[in-house]
């Protein structure tokens, strides 16, 4: 790291974390060492000795150039850095002028900025200490086309531990690819579960990003996080929807130790009842049968804790509102048959569109692939509202259970649906977003979940 | 301690940086134990319990309150922030056995008189046992007392510590 300023005050200020090591750095850095206050990688922005006036290191023009100009030293803007970042190459007329180094007025995005800087003062450090390569950690030998191959140095996010090097990699190398690489010197962490950032602190970069279009330079520094065991996202719906359909079951056959011992093995008198189990178990089942042959999953895995809350959230709910319908003590509905069969034709209708809107999403996507397009309404009149609303599986979802809630006149069974309708509500939500921010001609009246509503 | 239900208001809208989730936690656990632990069962009210977690509480918020108000006045004697990080080492359980004791005390009144409880058979099928809710509370606290207590010890460290480094540097 180090800190460069030179304005009236004569403090020091303004500190951020360059990516170059420091005998990479030019040697007329190095000359005025009382110039630089070499802060621990941990000092960031935050620090009271980086508080106060910060200057913009000043990117100094050649002599001539700054005669012309009439003026010593020219300060620059983070846009005029990055547009110069861009289009600097070693060896052309731009590079005759700047000789100086580089600072920042602090903006957003620090692992962006850094990645600047540092790939700038790198080249500029190539330049001017290509005599003395001989410190250089892998000299290249009679190597003179440097963009054909790339170098990769991953580090730990948490203790900027260097954990790899990968020379020799394409340009064009994706992050899956370097991820693969790096799983070879490190078996334990395979690919699901690395995360590669440019910044310790920044996104996770994708794995169809390409190495070429980063802003690093020759080398490039990128920073691992382990997400944890990964599980996969079959694995868990499965697990998670085989849970309800079963224990519905012990609590509709009144498996003993439930209910009284009298109880045991009865069945229940009223045929809502029996409609309820079969609601329910039909359910579940096409839930599990979607999931093995229409769903296509955009993220292979998902955390392994994901497993035991998403396992509770189902399971448990699924033991709270069978042990009620299936009480010696249940209370049919108040409107009676009536009612009933209005929940149950609700119940229906949306377990069609639902399945419906499953199968139009499938077909949005063909298999294998991750491509993401905008859904529209098909011949299917069940997928119609999509005119209205961007995830009418949530939609559907949540009307199914308002009429099984119906059907049963059960308050657990309500509050499930509620507590659902929260979850579905925010991932809508969600979904719309991203929606927004893809592409350009989404649909105006489209709401995320509930039709001109929310 | 109800007025306390602003800071989840604060910390919703934004003019307080802490987490929602926790503060709401927080200040949702006091007031069940003033409201519907303390308050519906008067006979508990006269227990040595209730002063326990009284004074516990209300040490804590005096010197919570002070740290706030000096810290934006930016003017945050050492002695506070000491105290804010280090009493809470006695204080907070102490306020824990009160608040336990004091539910263990309301258990008999609540099974007696079948206090917020509905069974079974009932119009919208369903049914709650207060006395078992109040139980499983009870049991709550063994996993996410050490929690809390650990993330202070922690934020101590932290925060003392860099105190003394803050010094050493200037």
């Amino acid at each position: 790291e180090c800190v460069r300023s030179r304005n009236e005050s004569k403090t020091i200020n303004a500190a951020f974390q360059i990516l170059t090591p420091w005998h990479e750095l030019p040697p007329s850095l190095h000359k005025n060492p009382l110039h630089f206050l070499r802060l621990s990688p941990e000092t960031s922005l935050s620090h009271p000795r980086a508080t106060g006036q910060r200057d913009s290191f000043l990117l100094w023009p050649s002599e001539a150039c700054a005669a012309a100009a009439g003026q010593r030293r020219v300060p620059l803007h983070l846009d005029c850095v990055r547009a110069l970042a861009a289009i600097y190459v070693p060896g052309t007329r731009l590079d005759k002028h700047f000789t100086g180094i580089i600072s920042l007025r602090p903006h957003r995005g620090p692992g962006v900025r850094s990645a600047l800087i540092g790939a700038l003062i790198r080249r500029l450090a190539d330049r001017r200490s290509s005599p003395t390569r001989s410190h250089k950690p892998h000299p290249a030998p009679l190597d003179t086309r440097p963009a054909t191959s790339a170098q990769v140095e991953i580090l730990d996010a948490k203790t900027r531990e260097k954990l790899c090097f990968l020379d020799k990699v394409e340009p064009h190398a994706t992050i899956a690819e370097i991820k693969n690489l790096f799983t070879k010197t490190h078996p334990q962490w395979y690919p699901a579960r690395q995360s590669l950032r440019l910044d310790p602190k920044g996104k996770s970069l994708k794995d169809e990003d390409v190495l070429q279009k980063l802003p690093v330079g020759t080398t490039a520094t990128l920073y691992f996080r382990d997400l944890g065991a990964q599980i996969s996202w079959v694995t868990v719906f499965l697990t998670e929807y085989a849970g309800p359909l079963f224990i519905y079951l012990l609590f509709y056959f009144r498996v003993p130790f439930i209910y009284g011992h009298k109880y045991d093995f009865t069945s229940s008198r009223h045929t809502v009842v029996h409609l309820a189990c079969i609601c329910h178990s039909f359910h579940y089942v096409k839930r599990l049968l979607e999931t093995l042959f229409v769903h296509r999953f955009s993220h292979g895995t998902m955390p392994l804790r994901n497993i035991f809350k998403n396992c509770t959230y189902y399971w448990g709910f699924a033991a709270w509102m069978a042990y009620y319908i299936n009480h010696p003590l249940y209370t049919p509905p108040t409107y009676g048959a009536q009612q009933v069969k209005l929940a149950l034709a609700i119940f229906v209708i949306c377990q069609l569109g639902n399945f419906s809107i499953h199968m139009a999403l499938r077909d949005l996507r063909p298999a294998g692939s991750k491509t993401r397009k905008i859904p529209y309404p098909t011949k299917n009149p069940f997928t119609w509202l999509f005119l209205l609303v961007s995830c009418p599986n949530y939609t559907y979802e949540v009307g199914s259970w308002i009429g099984f809630a119906i059907m049963t006149q059960c308050l657990p069974v309500a509050l499930f649906s509620l507590v659902g309708f929260t979850q579905m509500t925010i991932w809508a939500k969600g979904k719309h977003r991203s929606y927004l921010k893809e592409f350009r001609d989404y649909p105006p009246l489209r709401m995320p979940i509930i039709p001109f509503l929310l | 301690q109800t007025g306390a239900l602003l800071e989840i208001l604060h910390c919703a809208v934004g003019i307080v940086p802490s987490s929602v989730v926790l503060t709401s936690f927080q200040v949702m656990s006091r007031v069940f134990l003033i409201w519907a632990v303390t308050h519906s069962v008067k006979e508990v009210q006269s227990e040595d319990s209730v002063l326990l977690y009284v004074i516990a509480w209300t040490m804590t918020e005096i010197i919570r309150y002070s740290f706030y108000t000096f810290s934006l006045l930016n003017h945050l004697p050492y002695l506070i922030k000491w105290a804010r990080y280090t009493l809470f080492i006695v204080l907070y359980p102490m306020g824990v056995s009160g608040e336990l004791l004091t539910i263990y005390a309301a258990l008999p009144f609540v099974r007696q008189a079948g206090l917020y409880s509905i069974s079974l058979p009932n119009k919208y099928n369903f049914s709650f046992d207060y006395y078992a809710f109040l139980i499983l509370i009870m049991i709550s606290y063994i996993p996410i007392f050490p929690q809390l207590y650990f993330h202070m010890i922690h934020q101590r460290r932290k925060v003392l510590s860099h105190t003394e480094e803050h010094k050493k540097f200037d």
